[in-house]
């Protein structure tokens, strides 16, 4: 069994449902004192960002920048007002850990966000929350009132001086705002669509200003981070791949949830904490962290630490922590169009190569799957992947094509036999 | 004075023309090449450059789209299109004149035409009356087209497999 | 350029300027890089991804390639544009770009000049890959001028950057996702801005393109002349598409110093009007009522025995402002040698008290490029985007650099940039300037202006222009503009004297924003009743255009104008028309006016068919060349004066070129310069009742400012070809009884008309807007006065 769990994003988790996302129970355990201390004793904020490099907490999003780092890109002492904005619009395939944050410990996440503003000089904070997720907005705008009323935000908190406001934007349903310069464009009212960089939001962000984004899960870690820290956090993990991650795990096993483990934690482990494969069917594969990232077969993966190096090594990425677990008898082509389907629906349109590529891809992912596939078409999808990946303006290009090199990669076969008899050779 | 005498031997004698007839004489039983047109004709080729048509889709819309591009190829500017919108906002010409004083039949108008709505048929056999029956319109080229389409196209489906 | 850096481009050695973009410095050394969604004059979307180059910084390559158009150069940067990685990248964009674009080159008008065609033929592949259905896509409406295919869009975003960045309205935007965006407008309106015209070249494929010009031509049949727009006093330079000896087509031709890359939609589509059915193309003689076609030489005849029968004095003649520099020329040399001083080309001006005082020669005040440079802009009567769209382009762009801009009018300008409007009624107006002026503490020069001064009362507003234009002072950078409107106005003389304070007391230019193509060069022609040739000026001048009407002459001759639009005041000009011995009319046009009233119609080449020269706002001399022959028997202007010149026995008319004459126009100006500083002091000025009396405001709408102009029919198809109606601010329309659609009837004098009544709070009260040149507006009086209206009867 795994050591460790639910010890930073979950702590609140041993609770009873209906007690784990109020105030009380938080600050019960610790809950805004790190933000107290760091007002009261104005601690400086390089100390906070020195304290999250030591740490080595890496971006939950999917990323994975150092988050210390980020944060002392932010011109701190330049004029004018400047912004932290974090990520909640959580819309990776298979991922739904940021869900549970706002549903279960909100408060952790109002805490880090107001720490964070105050180390980059923001004075006002977006929560940019997937517009899906109804009852985890309605705990984080109850618990933003708890937090208001509580003085523990809003003007002058604990008569320090610092102002930090902090408000709640929902998206409308779109993949592409989880990127975070569309998510800027979004919050701004207008298309959601990705800004190309530089100017980096640090410099240019939000309404122009600098901004800093981050995801949900970062951002509610730091108080702990804070409160135990730095070392400890490492400790929890591998060297440079600080603390416990969230990890959602999905597909074919008995009991699919949300995990906080170490990282570094052996997939096997991992597997068995959600219940096993499901009706004890064989694994034949993972995508390891969210549908953008490479799949993995299982058997090796059976054999992967989860953390961002090790699983880097393995050829694939830890993303955003979302597990796909796929067991034997699934059809390979059929995932594959599933997963086209979805990039070529939630692109933006902005730029060429995704625009045009991923609804191609789509396309013929989908004749193959009916049966209609000849046999250049495998030729065909690896050189259209190649020619999206890499040449556009944000990382959704990169994403839709990932997967499907991967899946020819490794499956093939399944896709020649498909091709070739005209049905899947996952058929009982 | 010799030679002077041996011209005057040939000349009387009609050895020259004996000469010649002996080459007549030798065909005189031999295959014959030529025909009597008209009431022969020679086989032609499904390519032949004859005289010009605008066809039709069996649908009897106008193939013709005012793309200019035979007009813009054309070696000899024996062609002259004016274009304009038609009411269903379609890309039509209101006028598609060929001069066949100039043209030269090099066939370079039915090659560029994207659409096989310029052909040239295999009609060698036409002639004007009056001034101005050089130019070849619209309405003339279409009837023509219209007439001749099975020809045209059985010359076009003979020819396909050799493009 | 202090930070010169230099960098290498495909092995080239470059140098650039810190923060250029690589494909700025590559587009200078002449290095091609395939491009669509870059523009020089629009910002940076990089979302075409066509080109993407190879480059590496300090040896160390970019792990991607990168976007030619948003990424800046840096010192020892290395770029490869043709690299086998690079190739690959846009061949790679090339195929997405083409797969869902149709292939309908032979139908599409941008056929054969289309940048999607020209850079397939280098980077697209013969066969394409693609065996999926194609996507096909709604056409919008965007109005008469811009005809769409939107399934030829590859959403390159120029058009939507064009209306939010140069235009200041997003007409255009992207909507839907992925695949399915879309470029359109939001919600099904036309596109109306006057500058939008500019998308169609800005399209680089044939989604957008030029609606009357739609299938008639193909861009390889069409030859290229130079000309120079004939409408507003910018002189935007053009390029004529002319095919067969017609205008097909009207491009930009680029010129940073005056209309950067764009034109407005009155210069584009104008040309519409050369082909109109109401050419005048032959020599035409009414006989008793009737008129019939004569030839050149009897009509040539008829002119010149008829000019000799009365006496040079009684002779006037109204030359069209937007006659070439050599037709006023000419035109003023025969009056003049015909012994009348009485020639005017200030057809809408009404207060004329100003002559003997007025600058010499006066001009914008600054070069038109230097309008974006200023800080703090003040416009007075002057409804900016229908009189100068590009000038009004220039102004927003000082605007959004951080100018102050303020507009005195008679109603509410719609301006695409922050602006602060003093709006009052005729007269009300003077009292608002002179606010201004109290407000800078000035006293005034003349009792007139103290007496203003005295009645107004300063608010905060002209407080804070007054510290603004104090402010401009210091870098010189503030200006006064008049616009044409402010012409127009019964006391244009106190108005001006106003601005001259203004300006000298705040210490900041002052321009006029002269209203047509050859206004500023009609000084230097000596088309004016107080200036000869060179500006030069006459101490026994002439009668002005509004004398001549007011004395009537008997016999006038009429220059490229109609009498019942081209005007201040059509029924005072028509009246004194019929009544007059003779009316030589020389016009590109016929019109019911000029048929009514002209005795003799001679055909004259219009815009584009004769050689010519127009001086713009900012003294600039452009010449041109005529593209087409004038249809029928029209002629040039300069040619068929030189032969009456000659019929009349007149000195000096033996030019063979106008090419000699613009020789003979340069020597003489040679030492011209323009000044804006009135001459002599204002003369003594009655103040105007400032009372609620009711006034009329008859600004030009922006295709009704000329015949060519009026005769385009596309541009009298969009919502901005105006017709005539009354507008009215709703308290006033509430005294007065009339409900918005009214039918009422309108009194100036004896002038009468009909018209709608247009509810609007765009107008203040004491005004009603009622536009001039427009269908309806014929019988009407003057631009700017008193008017009456009463509820139409039946």
């Amino acid at each position: 069994m795994v050591e460790n769990q639910n010890t930073v994003c979950f702590r609140t988790m041993h609770l009873p449902p209906e007690r784990r996302y109020r105030l009380e129970e938080y600050r019960a355990l610790g809950g805004y004192q790190q933000w107290e201390r760091i007002l009261r004793n104005r601690i400086d904020p390089g100390d906070v960002i020195e304290e999250l490099k030591l740490s080595a907490l890496r971006g939950r999003g999917g990323a994975g920048f150092p988050t210390g780092l980020k944060w002392s890109f932010m011109p701190r002492q330049a004029p004018g007002q400047k912004y932290i904005v974090c990520n909640s619009d959580e819309g990776e395939p298979g991922t739904c850990k940021d869900r549970d944050i706002l549903r279960y410990n909100p408060h952790q996440l109002i805490e880090g966000m107001a720490i964070a503003g105050y180390c980059i000089g923001a004075t006002a904070g977006y929560n940019y929350i997937r517009g899906e997720f109804y009852e985890p907005i309605a705990r984080f705008e109850a618990a933003l009132e708890e937090a208001y009323g509580a003085g523990l935000i809003g003007k002058n908190v604990f008569d320090s001086g610092v102002d930090f406001d902090l408000y709640t934007h929902l998206g409308a349903g779109a993949y592409i705002c989880g990127e975070e310069t569309a998510l800027l464009e979004s919050i701004e009212g207008k298309k959601g669509q990705p800004r190309y960089k530089p100017p980096f939001p640090a410099q240019a962000g939000l309404f122009g200003r600098p901004t800093t984004i981050n995801n949900t899960e970062s951002l509610a870690s730091v108080p702990v981070i804070l409160e135990k820290g730095g070392q400890w956090f490492l400790d929890q993990g591998r060297p440079n791949n600080g603390g416990p991650k969230l990890f959602s795990v999905t597909g074919h096993v008995a009991k699919p949830g949300n995990f906080e483990v170490p990282l570094g934690t052996p997939f096997k482990d991992l597997l068995e904490l959600a219940g096993g494969m499901q009706d004890g069917r064989a694994l034949k594969a993972v995508i390891p962290g969210g549908s953008s990232v490479p799949v993995v077969p299982g058997e090796r993966m059976m054999s992967v630490d989860m953390d961002y190096d090790s699983i880097t090594k393995a050829g694939s990425m830890l993303g955003s922590g979302a597990v796909i677990v796929i067991a034997e008898g699934t059809c390979m082509v059929k995932v594959l169009a599933n997963l086209a389907h979805f990039y070529a629906h939630e692109s933006c349109g902005q730029c060429t190569p995704c625009r045009e590529g991923t609804g191609w891809l789509a396309r013929v992912l989908e004749r193959i799957r009916a049966g209609q596939g000849q046999a250049k078409d495998l030729e065909l999808l690896d050189s259209v992947a190649g020619r999206i990946g890499g040449r556009t303006i944000c990382a959704l290009g990169d994403a839709a094509a990932m997967p499907v090199q991967s899946f020819l990669k490794h499956y093939r076969h399944e896709f020649e036999h498909l091709i070739e008899h005209g049905k899947s050779m996952n058929l009982a | 004075m010799l030679q002077r005498a041996r011209d005057y031997l040939n000349s009387l004698l009609l050895l020259e023309v004996l000469k010649g007839l002996r080459l007549t004489g030798g065909y005189l039983f031999k295959r014959k090449f030529t025909i009597q047109y008209p009431e022969e004709k020679a086989p032609i080729s499904p390519r032949f450059r004859g005289l010009h048509a605008l066809r039709r889709y069996p649908n009897g819309e106008e193939r013709c789209i005012a793309c200019k591009l035979c007009e813009a190829v054309c070696p000899a500017l024996a062609i002259t299109i004016e274009a304009e919108p038609r009411e269903d906002g379609s890309r039509r010409t209101t006028r598609y004149d060929i001069d066949l004083f100039k043209c030269i039949y090099c066939g370079f108008c039915e090659e560029s035409c994207p659409v096989d709505s310029i052909v040239e048929t295999d009609i060698y056999e036409y002639h004007f009356e009056n001034r101005g029956d050089n130019i070849m319109t619209k309405d003339k080229l279409l009837a023509i087209g219209d007439r001749y389409e099975e020809r045209i196209a059985a010359a076009r489906a003979a020819d396909a497999p050799y493009r | 350029m202090s930070d010169k850096i230099t960098l290498e481009i495909d092995g080239r050695s470059c140098k650039a300027a810190l923060g250029e973009m690589i494909i700025a410095v590559a587009d200078r050394e002449g290095i091609a890089i395939p491009r669509f969604c870059y523009h020089p004059k629009l910002s940076v979307a990089a979302n075409c991804r066509m080109c993407l180059v190879e480059a590496e910084q300090g040896g160390r390559p970019f792990p991607k390639p990168v976007p030619a158009c948003a990424t800046p150069v840096a010192d020892g940067m290395k770029v490869q544009t043709r690299s086998h990685k690079a190739l690959e990248a846009q061949r790679g964009t090339m195929e997405f770009l083409l797969i869902n674009h149709p292939l309908d080159c032979p139908i599409c008008d941008q056929g054969g000049e289309c940048e999607l065609q020209d850079v397939s033929m280098g980077y697209g592949e013969d066969i394409s890959r693609f065996s999926e259905r194609k996507r096909v896509v709604q056409d919008e409406d965007l109005g008469p001028l811009i005809a769409t295919e939107m399934t030829r869009c590859i959403h390159c975003t120029r058009c939507v950057r064009f209306g939010a960045e140069i235009a200041g309205v997003r007409e255009l935007g992207a909507t839907g996702r992925g695949e399915e965006m879309r470029i359109g407008t939001f919600t099904a309106q036309t596109v109306q801005h006057e500058l939008s015209g500019n998308i169609i070249d800005l399209c680089p494929v044939g989604a957008l393109t030029s609606k009357p010009y739609r299938f008639s031509a193909r861009a390889w049949e069409l030859t290229e002349r130079d000309s120079i727009s004939p409408h507003d006093s910018v002189g935007a330079n053009l390029q004529l598409h002319v095919r067969r000896n017609q205008v097909l087509r009207v491009h930009p031709r680029p010129n940073e110093a005056v209309n950067e890359t764009w034109i407005s939609d009155r210069d584009r589509f104008s040309y519409q009007g050369l082909n109109a059915a109401e050419r005048l193309d032959q020599p035409m003689v009414k006989r008793n009522g009737v008129w019939h076609d004569i030839d050149w030489t009897s009509a040539l005849k008829l002119a010149a025995d008829g000019l000799r029968a009365v006496e040079g004095d009684t002779i006037g003649c109204l030359v069209s402002p937007r006659a070439t520099l050599e037709e006023q020329f000419l035109l003023q040399k025969l009056l003049r040698a015909l012994g009348s001083g009485h020639i005017d080309s200030r057809l809408r001006q009404q207060d004329f008290r100003g002559d003997a005082s007025d600058p010499q020669r006066p001009w914008l005040g600054v070069s038109i490029a230097e309008l974006e440079q200023q800080k703090a802009l003040v416009l007075i009567g002057s409804d900016l985007r229908a009189e100068q769209p590009l000038l009004a382009h220039r102004i927003r762009k000082a605007a959004l650099a951080g100018a102050q801009v303020s507009v005195f009018n008679y109603f509410n300008v719609e301006l695409t940039h922050p602006h602060q409007s003093f709006t009052a009624p005729p007269g009300c107006l003077l009292v608002e300037l002179a606010a201004l002026a109290a407000a800078l503490e000035l006293r005034g020069s003349s009792d007139a202006v103290r007496e203003l001064i005295g009645l107004a009362k300063p608010e905060d507003a002209h407080h804070a222009l007054a510290q603004q234009l104090r402010a401009a002072r210091n870098d010189g950078n503030g200006l006064i503009l008049l616009g044409a409107l402010a012409e127009a106005d019964p006391d244009y003389t106190l108005i001006k004297a106003l601005a001259e304070a203004i300006a000298i007391g705040s210490g900041v230019r002052l321009g006029y924003l002269p209203s047509a193509a050859n206004s500023t060069g009609a000084a230097l022609a000596g088309a004016l009743p107080h200036r000869a040739p060179a500006g030069e000026v006459l101490e026994t001048p002439g009668l002005n255009a509004r004398e001549m009407l007011t004395s009537p002459r008997r016999a006038y001759l009429l220059w490229d104008i109609d009498p019942a639009a081209d005007v201040l005041d059509p029924a005072l000009a028509q009246v004194a028309l019929s009544d007059a011995q003779l009316v030589v009319a020389c016009s590109s046009f016929r019109t019911p006016a000029l048929e009514q009233h002209a005795h003799l119609l001679l055909p004259i080449s219009a815009f584009a068919e004769t050689s010519g020269t127009f001086v713009n706002a900012e003294g600039r001399w452009q010449g041109f060349q005529g593209a087409v022959a004038p249809p029928g028997e029209a002629r040039p202007g300069w040619k068929l004066l030189r032969v009456l010149g000659n019929l009349l026995e007149l000195e000096g008319f033996a030019y063979d070129s106008a090419r000699e004459l613009r020789t003979e126009l340069e020597t003489l100006c040679a030492n011209s310069s323009f000044d804006n500083s009135a001459r002599a002091l204002r003369p003594a000025l009655k103040v105007p009742d400032i009372d609620q009396q009711l006034m009329r405001v008859g600004q030009v709408p922006i295709y009704a400012s000329d015949m060519l102009t009026r005769h385009a029919a596309a541009l009298q198809h969009t919502p901005l070809g105006e017709s005539i109606a009354v507008h009215l601010h709703p308290e006033q329309a509430g005294e007065l009884g009339f409900a918005h659609g009214e039918r009422v009837s309108i009194r100036q004098g004896d002038a009468t008309a009909t018209a709608t009544v247009v509810i609007t709070d765009s107008v203040p009260k004491g005004c009603a807007r009622i536009p001039a040149a427009v269908p309806g507006s014929e019988t009407l009086g003057a631009q700017i006065g008193p008017v009456a209206l009463t509820k139409a009867r039946g």
